[in-house]
């Protein structure tokens, strides 16, 4: 059984922490889930809706019907009621507002208790969390604990306060709703231990993981919570997490930072990234590692700043004056998040140049469960790999022989693979630049035209290196000899699977080409994949098929069939069954 | 380990490219007599270059530089030290870089008292594209830029410097070579953000600020100048108001720095730190 409930009201009331405590109790009863959120960019005023689809079996997208809508106001009604059926529960105040549709309606008195108890207006989700648990057949024990690990610091008072009004929201269901209880929640008896997490928590971990010790970041929605994240674990992680002046100084403190030897990551939306991107030119080609993380959200400009869009692709591939090479990956999901920001630090050590983790905020801001035994295994797996950056190297040992006079390391020195070692500054017998200029080996500006040459094609080689070492081919999904093929990047990747399933239920076979390494692309290994008496459809969030000009681009591969969405919200399954 | 004193050749790369009489020569080599009088050796500090004839300095002082771009200077020392807060960072950078270009990063790089050296030569042109006006041109001045005259007024880095948070307040001139390697030693040695506004003539673009000009309006503090006096001091940055220009430390407290006050690197430099493993703390948020 796949359910979904949602909660809407007001903004500034709660809606957020409430929609995740109803996530984290689906996932302590042994649940599975994929949640999103949707609200404006204001504090006060605006509608906030939350909404989390609950499965035994992984979820990949969401879900059509709303089966459970908590109605905090009489707007929250009227916005979603077109997903409702006449088998939806609706939970709502009568004192507030009524209505007169053909769905189940469940009254729950939340002024009245709310008075009752001396509670302030947030409170008023407490009781709604309770209400819902109880309908849905779930014990109540288990949002009682997550109420108490919400305010233990405050002490066993306030604690007893807030459940005092999750018991009376789930007294009032059992009193005078029992004919209508669910079992949608009962606490699944085998249980896999998994993580609720955002795609933003997972780069979060993935970062942490991969042994980043700098972040820098300037607030911009909807990055904003990896910056909340890692600065809240700090002190515990040890990394520095700098909210610095602007974008600018940013990435330039991360480039400081990764030049003196530590891992340095960023994180920022279109906006950010577009103050950013000159200095992203800068640590092409002074080669400095770093890490991007891009959340996209749909602009142009301000656009809509908390809704989303796959708008930033060309300009993240892009990205910065001149040629040199950069990585951009996509995660689909938490996993491939998780996965692929512990393999950016690689890559960006590894290749001594920027990488860009592509996410957008229904990824970033949504949550997934994903199980602890993977996110285990994954851990352990995992190496830092800091390709020729001689830290711990034999060259340190060989380097701390006493030495009369100091020399100069060749930091550019020209490889096959177009790497060059380099070592820590500070490193004692040694010094070295990196130079923004186009430079000599031994970092020394030049406008020769030989060297130039010489550098700008020992960078690009880094290119060749990467599609040989470490480019991944897109994941194929699906039925090999399905004549109708999906093509997609990045987070619209569980919608397609979803609908894949749909159509396999109705009888027709899919396959899915799913890319996540999305610049540069291997020609001839892509080339090879695609064949002329299929049915090719890409599907993109954004106005312009942005994937599909880089397909044709890189391998002469034109998809001609798309499947476009740029209002803002996520792509759905129904869409993509449609053009079918 | 073993290692003899450095010598000025040691800090000396390249042939330097600036033109004849320029500050510049001054200043390059005022920072390797101070280096070397402070014992340091090339492979011992950071420096990091900011865009103009000062930045050109990269090629021509030995140390593990950073050639930056153009007002960038500053973000990138911040980073340096962050990462490693043992080792010394300085900043050559010009006016109109760290100034214009880099004016909010000043702002901001004050206010953390972050531990770097700032060296600005300060010659209230752009000589590298050629002499335009910059943001301590005087109002008035006429440039290929500005043919009409500079209509705004000039800024005054000391003050904003000052008022800004910055906890080592100096000024220097090109001119006076061994007046600007002590300042630089006082500069190194203080432990904080440090400025040195540098007041160095172009030779080839600005024809009003000569050598000349500032030999008659510059005066050393006296010896008995108490540093610390903030409102003091800031009536000494507004003397260049009135063209009289007072060479020394106008300025100097002492503050935790920025890196000092992160408990993350209170025992070891976050480049040599260990490895954080302890994932278990961190999940116990997403059951």
């Amino acid at each position: 059984m796949t359910f979904t409930w949602k909660i809407g009201g007001e903004a500034g009331f709660g809606i957020m922490t409430t929609g995740l405590i109803f996530s984290k109790i689906s996932n302590r009863l042994g649940y599975c889930i994929l949640d999103y959120i949707e609200y404006p960019s204001l504090i006060r005023g605006g509608h906030n809706a939350y909404e989390v689809c609950v499965s035994e079996d992984e979820v990949t997208a969401l879900k059509k019907e709303i089966d459970v809508l908590v109605c905090l106001n009489e707007e929250t009604f009227h916005k979603h009621k077109n997903r409702l059926t006449s088998e939806s529960l609706v939970l709502y105040d009568q004192e507030d507002f009524d209505f007169n549709y053909d769905f189940k309606k469940i009254n729950i008195p939340l002024k009245r208790i709310l008075t009752g108890f001396k509670g302030e207006a947030v409170m008023k989700n407490t009781i709604a969390l309770g209400a819902s648990l109880a309908i849905l057949g779930g014990k109540i024990d288990v949002l009682l604990d997550l109420i108490a690990d919400q305010f233990n610091k405050k002490g066993e008072e306030i604690v007893k306060f807030n459940q005092q009004f999750a018991i009376a929201g789930y007294e009032e269901i059992k009193k005078n709703y029992s004919a209508l209880i669910k079992s949608f929640l009962v606490e699944k008896e085998e249980k896999k231990e998994r993580l609720v997490l955002s795609g933003n928590e997972a780069f979060s971990l993935g970062a942490v993981a991969a042994d980043c010790r700098l972040y820098a970041a300037y607030p911009m929605t909807p990055s904003s919570s990896v910056l909340h994240t890692l600065a809240s674990w700090q002190e515990k992680t040890g990394m520095i997490v700098r909210h610095a002046e602007d974008e600018i100084a940013v990435i330039n403190t991360a480039l400081g930072a990764s030049f003196a030897g530590v891992r340095s990551a960023v994180g920022t939306s279109g906006g950010g990234f577009a103050l950013m991107v000159e200095s992203l030119s800068f640590a092409g080609v002074a080669e400095i590692p770093v890490v991007v993380f891009l959340a996209q959200r749909p602009g142009p400009a301000t656009g809509m700043p908390t809704w989303t869009e796959q708008g930033d692709l060309l300009f993240a591939i892009f990205s910065g004056h001149g040629e040199f090479p950069k990585i951009v990956l996509a995660p689909g999901d938490q996993k491939e998040m998780f996965e692929l920001t512990l393999k950016a630090f690689n890559l960006a050590d590894i290749y001594q140049t920027p990488v860009i983790v592509v996410s957008d905020m229904y990824l970033s801001e949504g949550h997934k469960t994903v199980e602890k035994e993977w996110f285990d295994k994954t851990l352990s797996n995992y190496k830092i790999n800091r390709g020729k950056i001689n830290f711990n190297s034999n060259l340190k040992i060989q380097i701390s022989k006493p030495k009369l006079k100091t020399e100069i390391f060749l930091r550019y020195k020209v490889t096959d693979d177009g790497i060059s070692e380099k070592i820590i500054p500070g490193t004692p017998g040694y010094f070295y630049q990196e130079n923004s200029y186009e430079h000599l080996e031994d970092g020394h500006t030049t406008e020769e035209a030989k060297p130039r040459k010489t550098q700008v094609e020992k960078r690009l080689r880094k290119w060749q290196t990467y599609l040989k070492n470490d480019f991944q081919l897109p994941k194929f999904y699906g039925d090999e000899k399905a004549k109708i093929v999906f093509i997609s990047w990045g987070s619209t990747k569980g919608i397609v699977l979803e609908a894949q399933k749909k159509l396999k239920e109705k009888g027709v076979l899919t396959g899915f080409y799913h890319f996540n390494h999305l610049y540069p692309l291997d020609k001839e290994r892509i080339s090879q994949l695609f064949k002329k008496d299929k049915r090719y459809l890409l599907v993109e969030n954004n106005a312009l098929g942005q994937f599909g000009k880089i397909l044709v681009m890189e391998t002469g591969l034109a998809v001609e069939e798309k499947i476009l969405r740029y209002d803002g919200r996520p792509i759905t399954v129904d869409e993509i069954i449609e053009k079918i | 380990m073993f290692k003899t004193m450095a010598s000025i050749q040691d800090f000396t790369g390249y042939q330097p490219t600036w033109c004849p009489g320029c500050g510049d020569w001054a200043i390059g080599m005022a920072i390797k007599k101070a280096l070397v009088d402070l014992n340091y050796s090339p492979d011992q500090l950071a420096v990091v270059f900011g865009i103009g004839c000062s930045g050109n300095m990269n090629d021509f002082l030995n140390a593990y530089g950073l050639h930056s771009l153009h007002g960038r200077a500053l973000p990138n020392a911040i980073g340096i030290k962050l990462a490693n807060h043992n080792l010394p960072v300085l900043a050559v950078v010009g006016d109109g870089d760290c100034y214009g270009e880099g004016g909010n990063h000043f702002v901001h790089a004050c206010r953390g008292n972050h531990d770097v050296k700032v060296i600005v030569h300060d010659n209230r042109v752009y000589g590298l594209t050629t002499g335009q006006s910059t943001p301590t041109s005087p109002k008035g001045y006429r440039s290929k830029s500005t043919p009409m005259g500079l209509i705004e007024i000039p800024i005054n880095p000391l003050a904003l410097a000052l008022i800004s948070g910055a906890t080592f307040v100096a000024q220097s001139f090109a001119g006076d070579i061994n007046h600007l390697i002590l300042t630089i030693k006082e500069a190194i040695n203080h432990k904080g953000f440090s400025l040195i506004n540098v007041l160095q003539p172009c030779v080839t673009f600005n024809k009003i600020n000569t050598y000349q000009y500032y030999l008659k309006r510059v005066y050393k503090l006296d010896k008995n100048y108490p540093k610390d006096n903030f409102k003091l001091a800031l009536e000494k940055t507004l003397e260049v108001n009135e063209e009289k220009f007072p060479l020394g430390v106008i300025y100097e407290v002492e503050q935790p720095c920025f890196h000092e006050q992160i408990p993350q690197v209170s025992s070891s430099t976050l480049v040599d730190k260990k490895r954080f493993f302890n994932y278990d703390i961190l999940i116990k948020d997403f059951i």
